[in-house]
């Protein structure tokens, strides 16, 4: 992975310096809380209900063992000993006290990281395909082009205060990992005939209040004019993005507004003038960055089939037997060199928040790095962690030894690896909760015959519309709503992630906490019963439509209303 | 603080007192400023501009370097580009608003400034400038900055040097990862 030099290592060194100074001044006066608040942010640091939370950055979701050691060490000296993945491959603590993130920004600058734009009206944290450079589905390894940006986009003085925050996420594989159509740019790398890498850009996508998927404003561009191209597009958005309604800030209101063609067009107009300039890559930059991505040092190894496998588990429980085969049928994925797998360790044990980790899984994770996938992890976006270079024939060894730290739930793409939002237990943004709630379906569906029965299941929770918990693209979307100060939830149906991205729609009015785990299982039913063989929910939702599930889901919610309206003696609700 | 921090591209930052008042659009009384009594330089809104740039006696005062002009936050200057072109040969100086210290439109303005029109004479930033935009202004374009009459002006000094490499191009300098 990238390793920083001077530039890199100075930069962030200096980026402490300058925020230590900030927060002094935020301490003894001179600084007022709504004028620190946009520095801060841009430096990841929130104030949240119960106290300071900071995001810290894992670019395009790569990390050492070394520095999730490091990350363990925070965990435990300035927070409350765990950390939480989020969304967008960042980490969050969330017990921090502004006086020491001083110290915690000089102690992650140890480990080449930092909490530089993570947050604020900025270029966010890039994100990309957790599998980058090992997929076997990959056209291009994203990974050069991710670092090139990181450097090109960290404390860009023009885009330092745009209207509103700004995400990119870039992928060079067959399969969409990143929710690329949910960016407010996002890129697709690709080669042409003569192996040229260029680039097609989405632009205008984005989940929040208006979901959108991005449109393609630009295809074929060179790799080498992303800088002038982005300068363009940022520039437009940056001189006539509207400023006046934070709730129509973001870039996609701009291209809705314009359409696409036209936004299109004007970031074409400002390019011309820019394309030939000095702004664009040079082969030197690339080579500085790119040498940093090579492959490890894979052995010859032939595959290892799953019989194999489980003839080294040399177990005759049965069930052992069975928790095995399904790990590696959910958690294990096909690599693009022979003989070796990527794994991913699910942070969705049943009734843990998900995305959460431990400090001492935190170094029992990191321990695993090193012993079975060359010192380096994964971040994903749906808050799992992967480690991507795994021998096949150590898979064994490897379950038993995340089995013991509890990450090897086999549950990946299945009903209960819920992405959720920390929700109204911490962020002050929220309406309402969105942890007990995934605990709560956990804890409904905690029955893993019949979740790997039900299939791939994507559902996704977000405590507010906000959508950090991007309920707008699972396939069953849960959205904290408040109402008279209650908290209520509303259900959407058919979004999905990948390259059918698509955005779930309302079924219809919200329900109460409780009614949750009941409305998922008349959902889930009505799947079950209309199912056709091998049909994903995802298809067979597209192929009954969204009555079925909408009545079994009032259905049961109406019959529920009335045995609460009777026990409490006919009250009007 | 009626003093203005400069710092020249090639230069060091130190402070001057200010030349130029500021007139607003709502000051506007229809002709030319009072130039003879109290303030000799004015800078005029770029609104104003555009509706009495072609009076003669507003041109003469140009031409004697009393006016220069000043961008909204939401100028499109690259609608009047010929007037800008014009103005390269008449204005001593122009600046950019900022109406509040986090809107960032007028960064755009000094890029598109130096990069578009080639102005090479003094951006002053006005408005709600504050000493944690300094650094960002300054590598936009920006050459002097009226800070907000609350801000430390030690502080502010301080602010220029605070990085010693940068990741991205800029009016200034060309990016330390291109000289690798």
């Amino acid at each position: 992975m990238y390793k920083y030099d001077y530039i890199d290592q100075t930069l962030v060194d200096q980026r402490v310096i300058q925020f230590r100074d900030q927060v002094e001044r935020r301490l003894n006066g001179t600084l007022p809380e709504e004028e620190f608040r946009p520095l801060r942010l841009q430096n990841g640091l929130y104030h949240q209900r119960h106290a300071y939370m900071l995001r810290v950055a894992i670019p395009y979701g790569l990390l050492s063992a070394k520095q999730l050691r490091m990350l363990a060490l925070i965990a435990d000296k300035y927070d409350r000993g765990y950390g939480h993945f989020t969304t967008r491959q960042n980490i969050q603590y969330n017990w921090v006290e502004l006086e020491q993130t001083p110290d915690i920004l000089a102690d992650l600058a140890t480990v080449e990281m930092h909490a530089i734009q993570t947050s604020g009206n900025c270029i966010r944290n890039i994100t990309s395909d957790a599998f980058a450079g090992v997929a076997a589905d990959e056209y291009v390894d994203p990974r050069p082009i991710c670092e090139l940006l990181r450097q090109w986009s960290t404390l860009h003085p023009e885009f330092a205060h745009l209207p509103r925050k700004f995400k990119f996420a870039i992928n060079g594989a067959k399969e969409d990992r990143t929710i690329l159509l949910c960016h407010d740019v996002g890129i697709e790398l690709k080669k042409d005939a003569d192996g040229k890498l260029l680039a097609d850009l989405y632009a205008g996508g984005g989940m929040g209040r208006t979901p959108i998927l991005g449109s393609l404003i630009k295809q074929n561009l060179s790799w080498q004019l992303l800088p002038s191209y982005l300068t363009a597009l940022l520039r437009v958005y940056n001189r006539f993005g509207r400023r006046d309604n934070l709730y129509k800030a973001r870039i996609k209101i701009l291209v809705k507004a314009l359409g696409p063609e036209e936004f299109a067009r004007q970031v074409e107009g400002e390019w011309a003038h820019i394309a030939n300039g000095n702004d664009n890559f040079t082969q030197a930059e690339w080579d500085r960055v790119a040498k940093h991505f090579t492959k490890p040092a894979y052995k010859h190894v032939s595959s290892v089939s799953k019989e194999q496998l489980i003839e080294q588990l040399g177990s005759t429980d049965k069930a052992e037997q069975i928790a095995f085969t399904r790990w590696l049928e959910r958690n294990a994925r096909s690599h693009q060199v022979s003989g070796y797998a990527l794994v991913i360790l699910s942070l969705k044990p049943h009734g843990v928040p998900p995305g959460d980790v431990t400090s001492a899984q935190m170094n029992a994770i990191a321990d695993l790095a090193d012993q079975y996938s060359f010192g380096e992890l994964r971040a994903t976006h749906e808050q799992n962690l992967v480690l991507a270079d795994v021998e096949q024939a150590q898979l064994v060894e490897l379950w038993r030894a995340a089995k013991k730290q509890n990450l090897v739930q086999p549950n990946i793409g299945l009903l209960t690896d819920i992405i959720a939002c920390p929700g109204g237990d911490f962020c002050s943004l929220a309406n309402a909760k969105s942890l007990p709630i995934a605990k709560a379906i956990q804890e409904r569906f905690d029955d893993l015959d019949y979740l790997y029965d039900l299939g791939e299941i994507t559902l996704n929770i977000s405590g507010c519309i906000n959508s950090c918990g991007h309920h707008h693209v699972g396939n069953i979307g849960v959205l904290g709503v408040d109402k008279d100060g209650q908290e209520w939830y509303q259900i959407t149906l058919g979004g999905e992630q990948g390259n059918d991205a698509a955005i779930g729609k309302v079924i219809g009015p919200s329900f109460y906490a409780d009614e949750i785990p009941d409305v998922m299982s008349s959902i889930i039913n009505t799947y079950v019963a209309q199912r056709h063989e091998d049909e994903s929910f995802i298809s067979a939702y597209r192929r009954l439509g969204v009555t079925p599930f909408k009545e079994a889901a009032y259905a049961n919610a109406k019959k529920k209303g009335l045995a609460d309206q009777a026990a409490i003696g006919g009250a009007a609700s | 603080m009626n003093t203005i921090l400069h710092f020249p591209k090639d230069g060091k930052p130190s402070f001057a007192p200010n030349e130029w008042q500021t007139l607003s659009w709502d000051q506007d009384e229809g002709g030319i400023p009072d130039l003879q009594h109290g303030a000799s330089k004015v800078l005029m809104p770029f609104a104003w501009w555009i509706k009495h740039h072609k009076e003669q006696d507003i041109l003469a005062r140009a031409k004697a370097g009393q006016i220069g002009v000043w961008f909204a936050a939401d100028d499109d200057i690259q609608k009047h580009a010929d007037l800008i072109e014009e103005g390269k040969a008449l204005w001593p100086l122009v600046a950019a608003h900022f109406p509040i210290f986090r809107d960032g439109r007028s960064f755009s303005t000094a890029a598109l400034l130096r990069e578009r029109f080639s102005w090479d004479g003094e951006i002053r930033a006005i408005g709600d400038v504050l000493i944690d935009q300094l650094l960002q202004a300054a590598r936009v374009g920006f050459d002097s900055f009226q800070l907000r009459s609350d801000q430390n002006v030690d502080v502010a000094l301080k602010q220029f040097d605070l990085f010693s490499v940068t990741t991205q191009n800029s009016w200034r300098g060309k990016r330390t990862t291109s000289t690798i």
